[in-house]
């Protein structure tokens, strides 16, 4: 069974609206794949075309190797698990699931089979035969996945099923989920917005803004490694901080960053930054400690403005000296109580931080999210 | 009710709506109902002999009808032909609502809407009398048929029932499409979608999705028509033939040709109770309540 999708050049125009640009993106047979950005960046969209609710303008998509072009929603080896989850609120649980095999014209006994293994799967057994609306949000939940699993595609496509959840419960379902696709061995497309999600359950994510890939990578390559600035900023938190390149040995670049002096960072091979163009340096808040003497990197120095406890770590926002900026900073509990005298509104704070750590990026157009409420504010920064 | 009323709009407009309220209900529904049922129970006395021996209250008008075997007849064929009517304007209607609420965009359904709303801006008489002309044997609708080669000789559309069925669709065409598109509208698209995904075709959703989705509109649509077709007097009486009377037509004669109120009182009470009964016994076969309805 060939789970694998095959995007080609794709492209999706609504009027003059391109809510997908060229697209091309291979996902493979049994992976977890996620698409993440905000909302309005077509991740909708691209997972409507895979599951045939919409006609791409141009391109082609490819499940199993076969050409879907012409090939109704009801034909295709796909099912969905819609963001209101879509049970049939007039049927019991027992015939949600087994819709799929009804209309497969698949017998009566067969189907009862097949839904019992799947409640047991899904964990849910003897709530066959109750009213879907009397279900809890997590029982819903897991009848939608059965139903979609009772039809056995070859992949499952998912719109942001947790969104509806309470937080301890959407946690407690990623794992669900994860378990699930692994046990069954189908490709999950799993859209999102949030990071957590994707980055927690996912084999590879394609980070998407403004109808565009932005990177597609593994979760840990696109939080160490972003491609772009926009995927620094979306994924994980991130401190921005602009100046022009001085010079780069290898992935070692030196920035001048005007008020805050010369500052070091790193960035991929495939990357280019000429000499004295502008770039950003990304360093993320818990890459930034507070130094003492003389440091061997770069430092900064700012001041103190709030101190917010969040359980595992201290969150503390200060304002660069140099440039009036805010810069956050993560410590771990241990550092926070060594710097307890420090960490009160108003206190000096020398920061370090090992170049290895922080990412220097051209200022290369892509949006940009507010660094406050991560909403996109610019189509692009250059 | 009466607190809410006088919080909202003050205590004496609060009783004024009440005391409204009342007199509709007591003095223009319900006496004269309830002088219809004392008609119906008396028998037909001449102005001298009210109040007489003969006078008081009897069964015998109701009786007439189950003695009576033409009229029996046209009391059930009214029924079925109602039954007929329900179907047909069901079966007009629920692709028409379907298209106006999933299909249309907004623009091309407020058309629709306007240009169904249109014709009933005209009085029901002069809409029948113009399918009256349409059907006619020498009328428009025969002239295209033959121009178009689909009948060598004109047929006689209003010798039998199916003038009054055409003019009766149209005539509670509204009355079972607005129930049925505001039904049909609330049903979430994803439900459908999700069928689609699952693998259902176009008739199958229809079937189990979006038709149990609109069931309480449906029946409410159902049951205005058929109210309306059983009690309709214009549409048969102008399109019908002798072959096709209606009990409406029965009971209009009891009262102004037979001068009989008494016996016409009872037949009209009658053709309302078995009416009632009707439409209780499809409701339970279809398990619609009266609280789906009001929705």
């Amino acid at each position: 069974m060939d789970g694998s999708v095959r995007l080609e050049e794709v492209v999706m125009r609504f009027g003059d609206f391109t809510a997908i640009d060229e697209t091309s993106l291979a996902i493979g047979s049994g992976e977890f794949f996620s698409f993440l950005g905000p909302s309005g960046c077509g991740k909708t969209t691209l997972l409507n075309i895979v599951s045939g609710f919409l006609t791409p303008s141009a391109g082609q998509v490819y499940i199993g190797g076969a050409p879907m072009a012409g090939v109704p929603v009801n034909r295709r080896p796909t099912a969905m698990i819609f963001q209101n989850l879509a049970l049939f609120p007039l049927m019991m649980v027992f015939e949600n699931i087994e819709f799929g095999l009804e209309v497969r014209g698949i017998d009566r006994r067969t189907r009862r089979e097949t839904a019992e293994r799947l409640l047991a799967l899904v964990a849910l057994e003897g709530v066959g035969p109750r009213r879907v609306t009397e279900l809890s949000g997590g029982q819903k939940q897991r009848v939608a996945i059965a139903r979609a699993l009772a039809v056995e595609p070859r992949v499952l496509l998912l719109d942001e099923p947790l969104s509806a959840l309470d937080l301890k419960l959407r946690q407690h379902m990623r794992s669900e989920l994860k378990a699930i696709q692994r046990k069954t061995g189908i490709t999950f497309i799993y859209i999102t917005h949030d990071q957590g999600e994707a980055l927690t359950m996912s084999d590879r994510v394609a980070v998407m803004s403004a109808g565009r890939l932005q990177q597609v990578a593994d979760p840990m390559t696109l939080y160490r490694q972003p491609a772009t600035g926009f995927v620094a900023a979306f994924v994980g938190e991130n401190n921005r901080l602009e100046g022009r390149v001085i010079d780069r040995q290898g992935e070692r670049v030196r920035l001048d960053a005007g008020a805050l002096g010369e500052l070091m960072g790193r960035t991929g091979p495939e990357v280019t930054l000429a000499n004295g163009t502008p770039a950003a340096l990304y360093v993320r808040p818990e890459q930034l400690r507070p130094v003492e003497g003389q440091a061997a990197a770069p430092t900064l120095v700012a001041r103190v403005e709030a101190v917010s406890f969040e359980g595992a770590w201290v969150m503390v926002a200060t304002r660069l000296e140099g440039s009036g900026e805010v810069l956050r900073v993560q410590l771990g509990n241990e550092v926070s109580r060594r710097y307890a005298d420090a960490l009160t509104p108003g206190q000096r704070l020398t920061l370090g931080f090992d170049p290895a750590d922080a990412v220097v990026l051209p200022l290369d157009g892509s949006p940009r999210l507010d660094a406050a409420t991560g909403e996109v504010v610019a189509g692009a920064d250059a | 009710m009466l607190r809410q009323l006088s919080a909202r709009f003050g205590g004496p407009l609060a009783a004024a709506i009440l005391v409204l309220l009342g007199i509709w209900l007591i003095v223009m529904v319900t006496l004269p109902q309830l002088q219809m049922i004392d008609y119906s129970l008396r028998p037909n006395l001449l102005p001298d002999q009210r109040g007489g021996l003969e006078d008081g209250w009897t069964l015998a008008n109701y009786a007439t009808l189950f003695a009576n075997d033409i009229h029996r007849t046209i009391f059930f064929k009214t029924l079925w032909s109602s039954v007929l009517v329900t179907l047909l304007t069901l079966a007009v209607s629920y692709p028409l609502a379907w298209y106006l609420a999933k299909v249309a965009t907004p623009r091309q359904a407020a058309l629709c809407i306007l240009l169904l709303i249109i014709p009933f801006w005209i009085n029901e008489i002069l809409r029948t009398y113009s399918w009256f002309i349409i059907l006619a044997f020498r009328g428009p609708l025969n002239e295209v048929l033959m121009m178009l080669g689909l009948i060598d000789r004109p047929i006689r559309f209003l010798s039998g029932d199916a003038g009054v069925m055409v003019g009766m669709v149209y005539a509670y065409i509204l009355f079972m499409v607005f129930p049925v598109y505001n039904a049909i509208e609330s049903l979430d698209d994803n439900q459908v979608r999700a069928a689609r995904d699952l693998g259902a075709g176009t008739l199958r959703t229809h079937r189990r999705i979006v038709i149990p989705h609109a069931k309480p509109g449906i029946a409410t649509g159902c049951i205005m028509t058929f109210m309306l077709a059983a009690g309709s007097y214009a549409v048969p009486a102008l399109l019908g033939s002798p072959g096709s009377r209606w009990f409406t037509q029965i009971i209009y004669n009891w009262f102004f040709e037979g001068g009989n109120w008494n016996q016409g009182a009872a037949y009209a009470f009658l053709l309302l109770v078995l009416c009632i009964g009707f439409m209780s016994l499809v409701m339970r076969i279809f398990r619609v309540g009266l609280g789906d309805i009001a929705k």
